[in-house]
């Protein structure tokens, strides 16, 4: 009920009026976001003036045609994403809402996350399913909250990206969330927590083996086992190999073996590499 | 027509019996006779009426054994239970005070009171139908595919008369030496045991194919009972002493009785499962159905009846599946497959008595002619706590019986009985069908508005294993018909819940038109600009006209700025945009142009 109410308060600002915001202070886009990047991502900021002119044109196709040139400045083309939330907003016709949907993706503001975290509520699961892969881009607190919620959805590739989403995110307060969603079977859930994990939480991922399938487990393991010393200590990464080596599985000597031939430094400190090297001694001619 | 006698048992000996030119006695079996308006019938009732009823045992008798080759017996009135190892070929029958069993070729009859065996007949495998006895001789019927033969036993096991005919014959009664036989499901005959003359007829205006003795007097019937007093010469006028169960909806199809020109199988059947029992109030005087109550079960549900109307006085969900029993004197007695023998109040449905076999059974037969049942000392749940137990069970063989049970509880004015609506609607292991019955008794609800609130405050929730939302829509209806605005934000909140049905959303937002205050203008003007371009079926198109109606109605001003440009933007949703110009239209207020 609480994040309705809360969807409540966003809707009352977003309503009927525009979205005030400006492409001030946009973040830098990260060149490694999306594969699908747009040809013109990595140039200077484009007038998008006549973008916003198509979008407010009220012209379908027109609306069509800024989308579209919008899609292909990519984060150069951020301004343009308060007005591509207006008409999200204002509600558009099913193919007009995906597309904007996923451009507001593609210009990568997080002024964009406020509408996407709305139509991440969407009856139609493909436009869930961008919506809540475009917040993975726009990021935000907007957009962390959204993901949070999106792992409960009735769906299971919006579970799957939201939970792989809020890894991209950095949103170590979703950690427990996202443990939630690993026992409910949500395994793109586990690189997330290896991604954000605190020592603890590393550990309680690394007691996961052997009570849901080791890749998955082991799929968080590695972010944790190569994340800076000053994030994870040795402490816990040794803790966790020896919960690897503790399995004596053949699966286990491979993932070991696998990540010792990676963990040259400086990305594994010398105590890291050691036990490591321990450990794949100790696991070869594994049980299983 | 002839007459013979013989003095042993000697199958396939056809006799058949008359009694010459006599009007008051018809042929035996006849099919030329003429009714004679209850004469030979009201003769053979006033030679009878003083006749000494019969002995008979309170008893419950089973078929056990892992070859169906053990009767169990089961005494009501203390006594230890005994057991009689015989192959069986039939359903046993308790008849006074024997147990008459068939099987291997022959029937046989047992000491009700202790099971040990008294005579057996060869039979040349000819069916068991039904009997009679009167403490003096046994009358037996069996089937011969083509015709019956009619077995008069003494006590002693000698055949004191064979009677054979081409009519289907049904179950008899026997008393003072007279056998009652229902024959052609209409006529009922009486037969002198010793002489094989039928002494007078009676046609019935009701399906007729077995004789009951029951409480001290016999009753002819199958699917009602007409009792055999001095009123029974009128029966072919529809004037005598008669007791019918009221229509009404059952689970399945049960019978009072099985057709007794049926044999029965040894082992229940499916027909044993859904079953109706009934016991006539008194053996003489004005007569009524025992404690106003009639029963029918269903797998392991019994539902008790109220007599006159049918109304549904309370249910019983019992451990495991009813295979058989009897109506008693203030209830009904009952026995399960794990061989449990219970007996229930007519008033509650409370267990008062229990008793057991002490092995799982295959079928069971009663008699329990003295034997009353109790009052128990408390009055137990109410008729809605019941019925919630009733329908919470999960067992899918159960549905049908539930089905009739949703219906019921939906007119109970209990607030209780909304919660088992909700609780059953939102829950995910509900059998579809009872979804289904339960989401429309519940839409129909007047009262339990705190448990539909309560429902309405939680969503599906796939990481908190909440997998069922709530039925809105149901709940909606109700709300909207009790005008209860308590429930609007909640409404609301589902507006936007993707995982309620297209259903719910237009129910949702039609009791949103009405319900729906300033406070959730934000989330409905939500609703309506995220789907008066995307709804992809006619319900949300639906809501999204319904969601304009409450904007317009609580924003008049901004809200109606809204609608007219949704109204005349061709993005909007081809079933939502007639409407909002309806609604416009309908609440314009602008003055009327003046007449040219």
């Amino acid at each position: 009920m609480r994040i309705f109410l809360r969807f409540a308060v966003t809707v009352a600002g977003l309503g009927i009026a525009v979205i005030s915001s400006d492409a001030a202070g946009q973040k830098p886009s990260d060149p490694k976001a999306d594969k699908k990047k747009p040809v013109a991502a990595a140039t200077a900021p484009i007038d998008v003036k006549p973008i916003v002119a198509k979008l407010k044109s009220g012209d379908e196709a027109q609306i069509k045609e800024a989308l579209d040139e919008a899609r292909l400045a990519g984060p150069t083309g951020a301004a343009a994403a308060p007005a591509v939330a207006e008409v999200l907003t204002r509600g558009l016709s099913l193919p007009l809402t995906q597309s904007a949907v996923e451009t507001l993706g593609d210009l990568e503001s997080d002024t964009g996350s406020a509408a996407l975290a709305q139509y991440a509520l969407h009856r139609n699961a493909k436009v869930r399913r961008a919506a809540v892969k475009a917040l993975t881009r726009t990021k935000g607190a907007a957009a962390s909250g959204a993901l949070k919620r999106a792992l409960s959805d009735g769906d299971a590739v919006v579970r799957g990206t939201a939970a792989s989403g809020l890894g991209a995110l950095k949103a170590k307060d979703a950690v427990p969330d996202l443990f939630t969603a690993l026992d409910h079977r949500v395994n793109e859930a586990a690189a997330s927590i290896g991604q954000l994990c605190s020592a603890e939480q590393c550990e309680q991922l690394a007691g996961r083996l052997g009570k849901i399938p080791f890749d998955v487990v082991t799929g968080g393991l590695d972010q944790v086992l190569f994340r800076p010393t000053a994030d994870v200590p040795d402490d816990a990464k040794v803790k966790i190999i020896g919960r690897i080596r503790e399995q004596g599985t053949i699966e286990g000597n491979k993932f070991l073996r696998d990540v010792q031939k990676r963990a040259v430094a400086p990305a594994a400190s010398a105590r890291v590499r050691q036990a490591l090297d321990q450990a794949v001694m100790a696991t070869a001619g594994g049980a299983k | 027509m002839k007459t013979s006698f013989v003095a042993l048992a000697a199958l396939g000996f056809t006799l058949t019996a008359c009694a010459g030119g006599d009007p008051m006695h018809p042929h035996t079996f006849s099919t030329d006779w003429l009714d004679d308006q209850g004469k030979s019938i009201a003769a053979v009732q006033t030679r009878l009426k003083s006749a000494p009823a019969g002995a008979t045992a309170d008893l419950v008798v089973a078929v056990a054994g892992e070859k169906n080759d053990k009767l169990i017996g089961a005494p009501l009135s203390g006594g230890s239970r005994w057991t009689f190892q015989h192959a069986l070929d039939a359903r046993p029958m308790i008849i006074g005070t024997i147990v008459l069993g068939s099987g291997q070729g022959e029937i046989f009859a047992l000491d009700a009171s202790n099971g040990r065996r008294l005579w057996a007949r060869p039979t040349g495998g000819l069916a068991l139908l039904g009997g009679g006895d009167d403490g003096t001789v046994t009358a037996v019927t069996l089937s011969r595919g083509t015709g019956s033969t009619i077995l008069v036993i003494g006590r002693d096991g000698t055949v004191k008369r064979q009677i054979e005919t081409d009519k289907q014959l049904g179950d008899p009664a026997v008393i003072g030496g007279v056998i009652l036989v229902p024959w052609a499901n209409q006529y009922v005959s009486a037969i002198d045991a010793l002489t094989g003359d039928e002494l007078g007829r009676v046609t019935l205006r009701d399906k007729v194919s077995r004789a009951e003795q029951i409480g001290g007097a016999v009753y002819f019937g199958e699917v009602s009972l007409v009792r055999f007093d001095e009123k029974i010469a009128m029966a072919s006028q529809g004037g005598a002493n008669r007791i019918t169960l009221p229509s009404r909806e059952l689970p399945g199809t049960p019978r009072l009785y099985a057709p007794g020109s049926e044999k029965l199988p040894a082992v229940a059947n499916a027909r044993d499962r859904d079953r109706l029992f009934a016991r006539p109030s008194t053996p003489s005087g004005p007569l009524g159905i025992d404690s106003g109550r009639f029963y029918a079960t269903y797998f392991r549900l019994v539902y008790g009846f109220e007599s006159s109307r049918g109304q549904l006085a309370w249910v019983h969900t019992h451990a495991s599946e009813i295979i058989g029993g009897e109506a008693v004197q203030g209830g009904v007695l009952l026995c399960d497959e794990d061989g449990k023998i219970v007996v229930l109040d007519a008033r509650t449905g409370q267990v008062t008595r229990d008793y057991s076999f002490g092995e799982p059974i295959k079928s069971c037969v009663a008699q329990a002619d003295t034997y009353k049942s109790l009052p128990p000392p408390g009055g137990g749940p109410s008729l809605a706590q019941q019925i919630s137990e009733a329908v919470s069970n999960r067992e899918a063989t159960l549905a049908t019986g539930q089905r009739l049970l949703l219906r019921e509880l939906g007119t109970l004015e209990d607030e209780s009985a909304t919660k088992t609506l909700v609780d059953l609607t939102s829950d995910s292991r509900t059998a579809p069908v009872l979804v289904a019955d339960a989401r429309a008794s519940l839409a129909t609800r007047r009262n339990g508005t705190t448990f539909m609130l309560a429902a309405l405050g939680k969503h599906y929730d796939f990481l908190r294993d909440v997998l069922a939302s709530p039925p809105v829509g149901p709940i909606a209806d109700a709300l909207a018909a009790m005008k209860e605005s308590k429930g609007a934000s909640l409404l609301a909140s589902h507006l936007l819940d993707p995982a309620i049905t297209d259903d719910d959303v237009r129910r949702a937002a039609v009791a949103l038109a009405t319900l729906a205050t300033k406070e959730e203008l934000p989330m409905l003007l939500h609703f309506f600009t995220m789907y008066r371009g995307t709804a992809e079926t006619e319900d949300i198109g639906l809501a999204v006209a319904s969601a304009g109606e409450a904007i317009l109605r609580l924003d008049p001003k901004e809200g109606r700025a809204l609608i007219e440009r949704a109204a005349k933007d061709p993005t909007t949703v081809a079933v939502a945009r007639p409407r909002l110009e309806a609604l416009l239209a309908a609440t314009s207020t602008k003055p009327a142009e003046p007449k040219k």
